[in-house]
């Protein structure tokens, strides 16, 4: 730059000085009522919105779909389609580390490669329509970015992932081409080549939202993963129960004082500790029975439960079982005021019970860790209405008003033999009989036609007497 | 009476401090005319503040260990008062930081204000927007939860691809082959320490510019 230009700009810069405000107050007044604006709107955030819950890091479980922070999704996205270019797709440093490289290195050096003298927005047209399909097609990229890219079985792209490509990767590659092919052109055209270079610029940008938005949506919504995630303990209890009931209940009872294990496959008569005891509670760590549930005493014959080991719980789910646990049997853990465990709903006087409101609960506490897919249970599963009246080799276990039905004789601590075959059927469940209120319950539910819905057993339920 | 001991008291530091000097350089400077999108700068240097005082909240009650940050989090957002506060203002100021660096960016871009004398005001800029989004990677780690190991596994492994050089940054980054305790505690003191005090001295080099050729007048038609 010629010393007379530094001249020149440093003169003009003293007449905008002349004519304008001082730093304190006119304009850090400005800057304050933006930063107090965007502080509020951060507590509003933080108050309203929260920060979205996410279990703990299993490193065992490779089927998690990674995603990165929102700010880098256009890379991931690019890195996605760069990927299915065929041939040139394969080497992933281009798209890794040389074209980000490249881009950063530009938007570093950019003011001593734009030699352009002038500021003015319409004698900078290169300059702002770079930027501007570049800032579009981040946007058009962020946009799509949780559409997956596919191929069908001919290992040809997808139609979505065809639309895809135009978007994030032909449409702003053709743009700058044809920007960059444009310029020296300007030179010999004047506004003309100006007005094709921001036509383009917008037929580009334009053409890649608008893809954008029929590939956003046309994608198939995501079959969104429900994952609880506790975040009080009193969460983490309720949670801990349910899938104690599930995967530890068949061994160690409800209450966790089984010393020998009854009804189960491949390990009847196995002599275990009583884990609820005073022995086992002061002695192993929330870390230590989350190892051994995690890896199970192999040697003793209890499976492994955690994924990194074959089992099916993730680190989150030991977790909770952990803090159910201790929160339940140590008399050392005080439970938090807003621990509250959702429990078997008791029975007014006269009140019919319901699939929907106690028998699911009672079943779901006490039964289905046997009874379900998988397990030695004579085919009688018992995690739906349905299944629960319909399965079983000795169905119906149940008949609406029958108190002589297979169930109640069960649960009420009689052993049958099973006319057909000559086997024992056990009395249930195996190690220790229902509390009588839930032996009532039950038999109240079956002699009253087995409701399903709170309104069915409404319906049946005695008037409650008004005064 | 109390006016002239606050004028004695403040005559006798400004003598030692130059208060009055200082008062002159950085705050009753002439500028141009302004305009809202000139705001966008401060806006970022609040939002760096913001961040770092909750940050050093949070790091009251955070473990970087990967048996414990998980929970650490969990008690900082109910067991904690205010923790979920503090939390996720830091979550959200974060977004709206990479956001504030980038818009400022775009309107030093479109302006041309980083046109002669302020090239190296840019070049400042652009490491801090560079700084930020490491800001940004190295912060999204530490819950350790699913989200974080998994997109920080890619992540460091997209770094891991650069010829020649990448398995070095791959296994720099994480301490090993594979996500551990030691790429927690990389990604920590980072976070908390390396990258901050970038952020810090770049910042500081950035407003002394910034004092030293004042804000950029908006362009006129025949600049």
């Amino acid at each position: 730059m010629k010393e007379e230009q530094k001249q020149t700009i440093h003169e003009k810069y003293q007449r905008a000085l002349q004519k304008g405000e001082r730093f304190w107050p006119d304009s850090i007044y400005k800057d304050l009522v933006v930063s107090f604006g965007i502080f509020i709107v951060l507590v509003l955030m933080a108050a309203f919105v929260g920060v979205p819950g996410e279990p703990k890091a299993d490193p065992s479980d490779s089927s998690y779909v990674p995603k990165p922070e929102w700010y880098f999704l256009f890379l991931f996205k690019f890195l996605a389609l760069y990927g299915q270019i065929p041939g040139i797709g394969k080497i992933e440093w281009i798209a890794t580390a040389l074209i980000p490289g490249l881009a950063l290195l530009l938007l570093f050096v950019l003011p001593l490669t734009d030699k352009n003298p002038f500021r003015h927005y319409t004698r900078r047209t290169l300059a702002l329509t770079v930027m501007g399909v570049f800032v579009v097609s981040v946007i058009a990229l962020t946009m799509i970015a949780n559409v997956p890219t596919a191929t069908d079985e001919n290992g040809r792209m997808t139609l979505s992932t065809w639309l895809q490509f135009l978007a994030g990767l032909i449409l702003p590659g053709l743009a700058y081409l044809v920007l960059i092919a444009l310029t020296p052109l300007a030179r010999k055209w004047g506004v003309a080549a100006r007005k094709a270079q921001v036509w383009s610029a917008t037929v580009a940008s334009v053409g890649m939202l608008a893809l954008g938005l029929v590939v956003m949506l046309t994608a198939p919504p995501a079959a969104a993963s429900e994952v609880e995630v506790a975040g009080t303990v009193g969460e983490k209890m309720s949670l801990g129960m349910d899938l104690y009931s599930v995967y530890c209940t068949e061994c160690h009872g409800v209450d966790g004082d089984v010393t020998v294990i009854t009804g189960v496959e491949g390990l009847e008569g196995k002599v275990v500790s009583p884990i609820s005891s005073s022995d086992v509670m002061y002695t192993l760590t929330d870390e230590t029975l989350a190892n051994i549930i995690a890896y199970g005493q192999q040697g003793l014959g209890m499976p492994p439960f955690g994924r990194a080991y074959g089992g099916e719980l993730s680190p989150s789910e030991i977790d909770y079982i952990v803090t159910y646990i201790r929160y339940t049997w140590d008399d050392r853990a005080e439970i938090p005021a807003d621990a509250v465990l959702t429990s078997i709903p008791e029975l007014a006087e006269g009140e019919v019970p319901s699939y929907e409101i106690h028998i699911s609960a009672l079943v779901k506490r006490y039964c289905v860790s046997c009874h379900r897919a998988g397990k030695d249970n004579n085919n009688y599963l018992m995690t739906s209405y349905d299944e629960m009246l319909t399965t079983g080799d000795n169905s119906p276990v149940m008949v609406a008003g029958d108190a002589e039905s297979l169930n109640l004789v069960l649960i009420n601590g009689t052993e049958v033999t099973d006319p057909k075959t000559g086997n024992v059927i056990r009395a249930m469940p195996p190690n220790k009989l229902l509390d009588q209120k839930y032996i009532d319950m039950l038999t109240l539910w079956v002699l009253n036609g087995m409701p399903n819905t709170a309104v069915e057993a409404q319906a049946l339920s005695a008037p409650t007497p008004t005064p | 009476m109390w006016k002239k001991l606050w004028k004695n008291i403040f005559a006798w530091f400004d003598e030692r401090l130059g208060l009055n000097d200082l008062y002159k350089a950085t705050l009753d400077r002439p500028e141009p005319k302004g305009n809202w999108w000139n705001t966008l700068g401060s806006a970022s240097l609040f939002l760096f503040v913001l961040q770092g005082l909750t940050g050093i909240f949070l790091t009251v009650y955070y473990t970087p260990s990967p048996d414990h940050a998980y929970d650490s989090i969990q008690y900082i957002m109910t067991g904690v008062e205010f923790g979920w506060l503090i939390r996720g203002i830091h979550h959200w100021g974060a977004s709206l930081m990479v956001m504030v660096v980038f818009i400022h960016m775009l309107r030093v871009f479109v302006t041309a204000s980083y046109k002669y004398p302020r090239e190296l005001t840019w070049l400042i800029g652009v490491g801090l927007l560079l700084v930020t989004l490491g800001m940004g990677f190295t912060g999204y780690l530490l819950p350790w939860n699913q989200k974080a190991f998994w997109a920080t596994t890619v992540g460091t492994a997209i770094a891991g691809s650069v010829p020649w050089v990448g398995e070095f940054i791959l296994k720099a980054l994480r301490g090993g082959t594979d996500l551990n305790a030691l790429t927690l505690s990389r990604f920590f003191s980072a976070h908390i320490w390396i990258l901050p005090v970038m952020l810090a001295g770049l910042i500081g080099v950035h407003l002394f510019l910034i004092i030293k050729h004042g804000e950029s007048a908006f362009p006129e038609k025949e600049d």
